[in-house]
């Protein structure tokens, strides 16, 4: 079995709202595998389900091969786990809280405990409730990083952090990635996930809608082209998958279909080129084809003009 | 003049400044506590109308009432009671004899509604930013605690008015000892709020305010009670005191000590308003320790963390009981005395069984005690569910912890505390107890009296955990069962409950030692009920979803 979470068909209900309808999720030994979606879509949800503190009401979940809520603490000895929202005990320094939660797991190791702290530029004499939001969150990350578990559950675990932090912990992912840890990192940061992220999967409404590596994500998407032609071209709209054509003068712009794209290149080299820009769609494009009708619905032009 | 230079003086508003918007929050801070304060007026006010109803029948004549009097006048009665001065209008006035037993404890538990009241409405707003939100309105720096007092001295003239209706109409009170009772209360209210508004000033958390409000609240009362058991000048220094040394509804009745307690009211209101801008926002004016880098050695485990966290509640309780047990344990000598003051017919009904006065009164003070150690027993068990719905749980819960650990450890620390405390008290109890005796053998008496309540005091813990376990949203479930047994314990007989009534109550079936021999089969049964309550505690923590934010 090379899964290390997995879930068929997992279901969960809080009184008659349904929070998670038959999500099916899949996260393979040793992948860093981004966890997106909105807020209320379910990834707390998920994630509690997973840490044995949520009962699932249908479904099957599986943590290394074992019922999450069943062997729950034995399983918890292998994981570690940031909330999205980390509560600190008020009276309780950040320095003993880092230590109780690793001594819980059988002990912390003390160099590695002192080198994170100096990482993430953490005071562990304060008090848990002087801490600010990103503070309380460092504690928790601290003491996550410096624990040996072989799957960290990261909810939104950057979202108080400043970019200089986010950039240290990038740089914690993947090393904890390189050993061979296995990573479920919720977001909604685009660009963190798709820096450290092999797979990706998209939950909307309790139900995972898409799911794959970034470049099989891509494949289904388009790609935006800015061209500077040497001479007029044309012909470029009777090709099958191109969007959104501009052509003014020399200048061309338009989206293109993955499987259009040797066409179009073949178009544009034909008249000569003095300048091309080709995007691959971004994550955040992805995300937002995905709940485009959402925004519609809201009046919000996503930028798909199609 | 130009436009440049008007502005900032239109932005100053210069009648108002750091005052303006006051009246908005006013409205604001009185819609969002109304529940606390309908809920607090209801219960003080309630309370003492209910004593109020019952305290005629109880003395009905002048002759009851002298004799009564008699019996509270020793040093240990009037320390728990209120100044010597009133026990000579006892006969002639029923007032005087309310406002003797009621105002001490009734105006310390007054004291404790506002010192609440003003740190939620301050101090627990800035350590929260949600006050940030309020100040970056176009309000004044000033006037989120201007609307916090005047909201106080509108409630505490509210509890007063309450106050004075409930003795309205009662033998011996006019319409001006009336005023001058509820005035009593009105008064102290205000100069506790007060108090706390500047403790909110000092301290940069909310818990740490609580606590210098309540340390001011203990010394206020040692004092009355101190200086009314010497009768002497002690009582002076303390405002709880000056409510009593208007000497109400009796025939020197004054209402200038109550000066006093406006003019301390006014001097800490003064230097509240001064220090809120003499600080930085969020900052108290106490300095900041930091605290150790690393956890002391033994702090590995999920109940270690439990116990460290409740360790507060532990020493509250020990201190509370030790107190309480000192407080009757020095007046068990006494109760003798009191029997002195009664009639032969009374005595003859005190005398039952062939027990003496001072064992009937032992076990009377130990159940009391015993009830009130189980209430830090049922607090540390609403901690559990604080840890939960704060979230803090969550980061245990996520470790390699049974349930059974987090949130189950709960459950032993709450045994532990309420059993700690007991012994302690316990142990108090029969120093003193022994001591005001002048006999060693009530050292043994009072000490076993405390300790035959623990399995009763298991039981409402462990009831209290179940309810937690099941029904966690259900908070006032963890405290029916206590309630139930302190309404039993005090108005049973007053209330003339049916044995079978009474009986729900696990204080009920504990033996009334020493008066009486000790049923151990009784305790044994209690023990194994508190152990199967418990076990269907911890199959629900065990079973259900844990609810963090």
């Amino acid at each position: 079995m090379n899964a290390v979470i997995r879930t068929e068909k997992l279901v969960k209900r809080f009184g008659h709202v349904t929070a998670l309808d038959n999500l099916d999720l899949e996260v393979a030994r040793g992948q860093t595998h981004g966890f997106l979606g909105p807020n209320g879509a379910g990834k707390s949800t998920t994630i509690r389900v997973l840490l044995g503190m949520l009962r699932a009401d249908g479904g099957k979940a599986e943590l290394f091969g074992s019922d999450p809520w069943s062997e729950a603490s034995e399983l918890h000895r292998r994981l570690a786990y940031v909330p999205g929202d980390v509560a600190l005990w008020p009276g309780l320094t950040g320095g003993e809280t880092i230590d109780v939660l690793g001594r819980l797991r059988g002990g912390i190791d003390k160099r590695k405990r002192d080198e994170l702290l100096e990482r993430f530029d953490l005071d562990p004499r304060k008090k848990g409730r002087s801490y600010s939001k990103g503070n309380r969150q460092k504690v928790a990350l601290v003491a996550a990083f410096a624990a040996d578990v072989e799957l960290l559950l990261l909810d939104e675990p950057t979202s108080g952090l400043d970019p200089l932090m986010a950039a240290v912990f990038n740089e914690c992912v993947r090393e904890v990635a390189a050993q061979g840890t296995t990573v479920l990192l919720s977001s909604h940061v685009m660009s963190e996930v798709e820096q450290l992220c092999q797979k990706v999967s998209i939950i909307r409404k309790g139900v995972i809608v898409e799911t794959g590596t970034l470049a099989e994500m891509r494949h289904f998407s388009r790609s935006r082209i800015h061209a500077t032609v040497k001479n007029p071209v044309r012909g470029l709209d009777d090709l099958e998958g191109v969007h959104d054509l501009a052509v003014d003068g020399l200048d061309v712009r338009l989206n293109v279909d993955t499987g259009a794209l040797d066409d179009v290149l073949a178009q544009l080299a034909v008249v000569g080129i003095t300048a091309l820009t080709c995007e691959p769609p971004s994550l955040e494009e992805l995300f937002l084809r995905f709940y485009g009708d959402e925004l519609a619905a809201k009046g919000v032009n996503n930028g798909d003009q199609s | 003049m130009t436009t440049a230079t008007m502005e900032p003086t239109a932005l100053k508003e210069g009648t108002l400044g750091t005052l303006a918007g006051t009246g908005k929050l006013l409205r604001f801070q009185t819609r969002r506590t109304r529940v606390f304060i309908i809920g607090w007026f209801v219960g003080l006010v309630g309370f003492s109308w209910l004593i109020a109803a019952a305290f005629p029948s109880l003395y009905p004549n002048a002759e009851d009432r002298a004799e009564f009097a008699v019996t509270l006048d020793t040093p240990a009665m009037r320390s728990m009671t209120g100044p010597g001065e009133y026990l000579d209008a006892f006969a002639e006035s029923t007032g005087a004899m309310f406002a003797q037993q009621m105002i001490l404890w009734v105006g310390a538990i007054t004291a404790v509604m506002f010192i609440l009241l003003v740190t939620r409405l301050t101090r627990a707003d800035e350590e929260t930013s949600r006050l940030e939100v309020i100040r970056s309105e176009p309000v004044g720096r000033r006037a989120d605690l201007a609307a916090s007092m005047i909201l106080a001295v509108l409630v505490a003239v509210l509890i007063g008015a309450g106050m004075a209706v409930s003795v309205l109409g009662m033998q011996g009170v006019d319409a001006g000892g009336a005023l001058l009772y509820g005035l009593g209360y009105t008064s102290l209210g205000i100069v506790f709020a007060c108090l706390t508004a500047v403790a909110a000033q000092l301290a940069a958390y909310q818990s740490s305010a609580n606590g210098l409000g309540f340390a001011a609240l203990g010394a206020t009362v040692l004092l009355a009670a101190i200086g009314n058991a010497q009768e002497n000048w002690v009582t002076w220094l303390s405002p709880v005191g000056w409510s009593q040394l208007t000497f109400v509804s009796t025939p020197d009745q004054r209402w200038w000590p109550l000066a006093l307690t406006l003019g301390v009211g006014a001097i800490a209101l003064w230097v509240a308003f001064a220090l809120v801008t003499h600080r930085d926002f969020g900052a108290g004016m106490l300095p900041y320790r930091p605290g150790r880098a690393e956890a002391k050695p033994g702090l590995g485990s999920a109940g270690a963390l439990t116990f460290r966290l409740t360790r507060g509640l532990m020493w509250a309780g020990v201190i509370s009981l030790v107190l309480l047990a000192a407080a009757y344990g020095s007046i068990v000598g006494s109760a003798d005395d009191m029997l002195s003051g009664l009639s032969e017919d009374q005595q003859a009904v005190l005398n039952q069984g062939g027990a003496s006065m001072e064992e009937n009164f032992a076990s009377t003070i130990a159940a009391i005690d015993g009830l009130f150690a189980a209430l830090f027993g049922l607090l540390v068990v609403g901690r559990a569910r604080k840890e939960e719905t704060g979230g803090r749980g969550e980061l245990l819960a996520s470790g390699p912890v049974a349930r059974s650990g987090w949130p189950g450890s709960y459950l032993p620390a709450a045994l532990v505390v309420a059993t700690v405390a007991t012994a302690a008290g316990g142990l108090i109890l029969g120093l003193t107890g022994a001591a005001s005796t002048g006999d060693g053998a009530f050292f043994g008496k009072l000490l076993g009296a405390s300790l035959i309540q623990l399995p009763a005091i298991w039981v409402l813990t462990a009831f209290a955990f179940t309810m937690y376990a099941w029904l966690p949203r259900a908070g006032w479930l963890r405290w029916i069962a206590w309630i139930y047994a302190f309404v039993v314990a005090y108005y049973g007989e007053l209330l003339e409950l049916s044995s079978g009534a009474q009986g729900i109550s696990p204080f009920y079936h504990v033996s009334a030692y020493p008066a009486q021999d000790i049923d151990w089969l009784a305790l044994i049964v209690l023990t194994v009920v508190a152990a199967l309550i418990a076990a269907i505690g911890y199959l629900g923590v065990r079973r259900r979803n844990l609810h963090f934010s």
